[in-house]
């Protein structure tokens, strides 16, 4: 019995090592697959700088009204489009490795290294969401300030919602999760807001907006007054 | 370093004409038959004391006008008109084309190794016999690298220029000019080389004279002329927000561009000045500073969350006691206002967050410290009105080292 035991055991300890063996060169090449790209894209993104320096890039885009200037927080123009050159390099080695790992056809299934590229663009469209949805929100709340609006932070607030929610939506359809369950629920959310927001001007302003309107056309043609205070 | 382009065209009528001595340009649309005969009549009304003098005026015309009316001689032999094309901006920008048009100005008359150029600005209120005269004697005679215009101003006029760019530009560069970004100036010929010289990053700098002079050129001396002169600026369709983020932001990216020489400034120097003061401004109604403090009020109760990224908690501290106070109460402190401007510079050269975004969270900070100044000096007479804004601008002094420290350290605490 015990030949049989330790024949098991001997029969799942090659099993295993084989398999480990089998799968070996596959993490191997995933390694060195990123550890190149890493290496040539931090050489790349190094050449870059310096070329970039050589040219007075930032400068150049510090005269203009530079969108690359303005996006880039923190950072010079030129380290911005460093980081973008070695992220895009960082980015290349993992879809090469993980290439090379579905090579071995071993454990990562065909399913799973189909589905990297929906994950890898469902975080992008979630980040790019949150970002609009932050620097418009912003925008919003400091122009309305600005105009004197004092529900500016509502106006804020409802437009950053908006964005997630679309973003949110958008995501989950990238993921192919929920199937038409999400477009259906989005449609009947966004078309329920639209809606909302025009049976609350129609029916509940009317009143408000036919006393404003009575009152614009009821007022006398004002002179304008001279304004006793120059900012400039 | 790259000079102001002019045309061809433009340096071939400036071969024609010839050396001259006085430059009188102006930086903006203006009709030739206008400009002709009020450069006549000052010819004429200049006599004999500019007969040793040789003047030359430019204006930015266009091809036909220019042929009209350009480069000959006139009736008087001492007369020179020459049209000159300023470099295209579009920006819309009020003070950007204004600035355009000044280089162009200034290149012009390097190329025509004049001895003083004079700018003017394009409503031609400064072109005017005494102020000609005035500005030529501080260059000529007092040997004045830049001389700078003192405007007139009620107590209530200009308060961006009061409340920031004079004190800033005080302060960063040790020269006590009242009007630093100014529609009429002029400048020596050893200045307006260099003044016509600029980097492309500093191409949209508006304070540059006060700016380019005090770094670049600190050996020749600052002087100011008092001008009874209102210029009448466009002000319908401009939104303060965007007029003042324009302005601050100009201000602020020039603080950055300039940082090893502010940084070794240290005082203020002031500056000698020329013609008559307009004595007894008239006195003003006093104004309600309520709509400003309420502009201020809403700006504190819902941008607390970005002014919070760009000042330290002490800043923060003091502007939610402010708005704490009973409104005949409201009283923003000098020093205070000075280190949020300060604060916000910095701000802006970190890139904190977006530039366009922290100009427009100044704007109700702004507000606030004009109420606060509405309400101190309604009571003043405009003669108090001024000596309060020297104070003012003192104390902008006083907290240069907060700048300094918080420029050089950045992330250091600053209690």
């Amino acid at each position: 019995m015990w030949q049989q035991v330790e024949q098991s055991l001997h029969s799942s300890m090659g099993l295993v090592m084989n398999k480990i063996a089998t799968l070996l060169p596959g993490i191997l090449a995933f390694i060195a697959a990123f550890l190149f790209f890493l290496l040539i894209g931090w050489l790349v993104a190094l050449l870059v700088r310096r070329i970039l320096t050589a040219m007075h890039f930032d400068e150049r885009m510090r005269g203009g009204a530079s969108a690359i200037a303005e996006w880039s927080p923190r950072a010079t123009p030129s380290l911005l489009v460093g980081r973008v050159v070695f992220w895009c390099f960082v980015f290349a080695g993992v879809v090469v490795g993980v290439s090379a790992l579905g090579t071995s056809e071993h454990i990562v299934s065909g399913w799973m290294l189909g589905y990297v590229p929906r994950l890898v663009g469902a975080a992008i469209l979630l980040l790019a969401g949150n970002v609009l949805a932050r620097f418009v929100a912003r925008s919003v709340l400091i122009t309305g300030v600005n105009l004197n609006l004092s529900y500016a932070r509502l106006l804020s607030m409802g437009v950053r919602w908006m964005i997630l929610v679309l973003t949110g939506a958008m995501v989950l359809d990238h993921l192919a999760l929920g199937g038409a369950i999400v477009e259906l629920g989005f449609g009947i959310l966004f078309g329920g807001i639209v809606f909302a927001l025009a049976l609350a001007v129609g029916l509940g302003s009317r009143d408000l907006v036919s006393r404003s309107l009575e009152r614009e056309a009821s007022r006398p043609v004002e002179v304008a007054q001279p304004e006793k205070i120059h900012h400039f | 370093m790259a000079a102001v382009e002019i045309t061809e065209e433009t340096k071939q009528q400036a071969e024609r004409v010839g050396p001259a001595d006085v430059v009188v340009g102006i930086a903006g649309a203006v009709s030739a038959d206008e400009l002709r005969a009020r450069a006549q009549q000052i010819l004429s009304e200049l006599g004999s004391g500019a007969s040793s003098l040789r003047f030359v005026f430019a204006w930015p015309g266009a091809a036909p006008e220019a042929a009209a009316g350009a480069a000959q001689p006139a009736e008087s032999p001492a007369l020179t008109l020459i049209p000159f094309s300023p470099p295209a901006q579009g920006t819309g920008e009020i003070w950007a084309d204004v600035s355009a048009s000044q280089r162009a100005v200034l290149a012009l008359a390097a190329s025509l190794n004049a001895r003083a150029c004079i700018v003017l600005g394009s409503d031609l209120a400064a072109l005017r016999t005494h102020l000609i005269q005035l500005f030529t004697y501080a260059v000529l005679d007092r040997q004045c690298g830049l001389v700078m215009p003192v405007y007139p101003f009620a107590k209530y006029d200009g308060l961006i220029n009061s409340g920031i760019l004079s004190p800033l530009s005080r302060a960063l560069y040790g020269k006590r000019v009242h009007y630093p970004l100014a529609f009429d100036f002029a400048a020596s010929g050893a200045l307006c080389a260099g003044l016509a010289r600029t980097s492309p990053a500093a191409a949209n700098s508006l304070l540059w004279p006060v700016t380019v002079a005090a770094t670049q050129f600190p050996q020749l001396p600052v002087g100011q002329v008092h001008l009874d002169v209102h210029h009448q600026v466009a002000a319908e369709g401009l939104e303060l927000s965007a007029v003042l983020g324009q302005l601050a932001g100009s201000l602020f990216q020039e603080m950055d561009q300039c940082a090893s020489h502010w940084q070794r400034i240290r005082g203020s120097q002031a500056t000698p000045a020329w013609g008559n003061a307009a004595d007894g401004q008239p006195e003003v109604q006093p104004i309600d500073p309520q709509p400003m403090l309420d502009s201020f009020l809403l700006g504190s109760k819902n941008l607390e969350e970005v002014w919070r990224l760009l000042l330290p908690p002490n800043a923060l501290l003091e502007l939610r006691r402010l708005t704490k106070l009973p409104s005949d109460q409201f009283r923003m402190p000098d020093d205070l206002w000075a280190c949020i401007v300060y604060d916000f510079a910095l701000a802006y050269r970190l890139r904190t967050i977006n530039r366009v975004h922290l100009l427009g969270a100044f704007t109700p900070l702004y507000l606030g410290w004009v109420a606060s100044y509405v309400r101190e000096v309604s009571n003043l007479s405009s003669a108090a009105a001024e000596q309060r804004l020297e104070q003012f601008a003192r104390a902008w002094e006083e907290k240069k080292p907060y700048l300094l420290s918080r420029w050089r350290w950045p992330d250091r605490f600053n209690p």
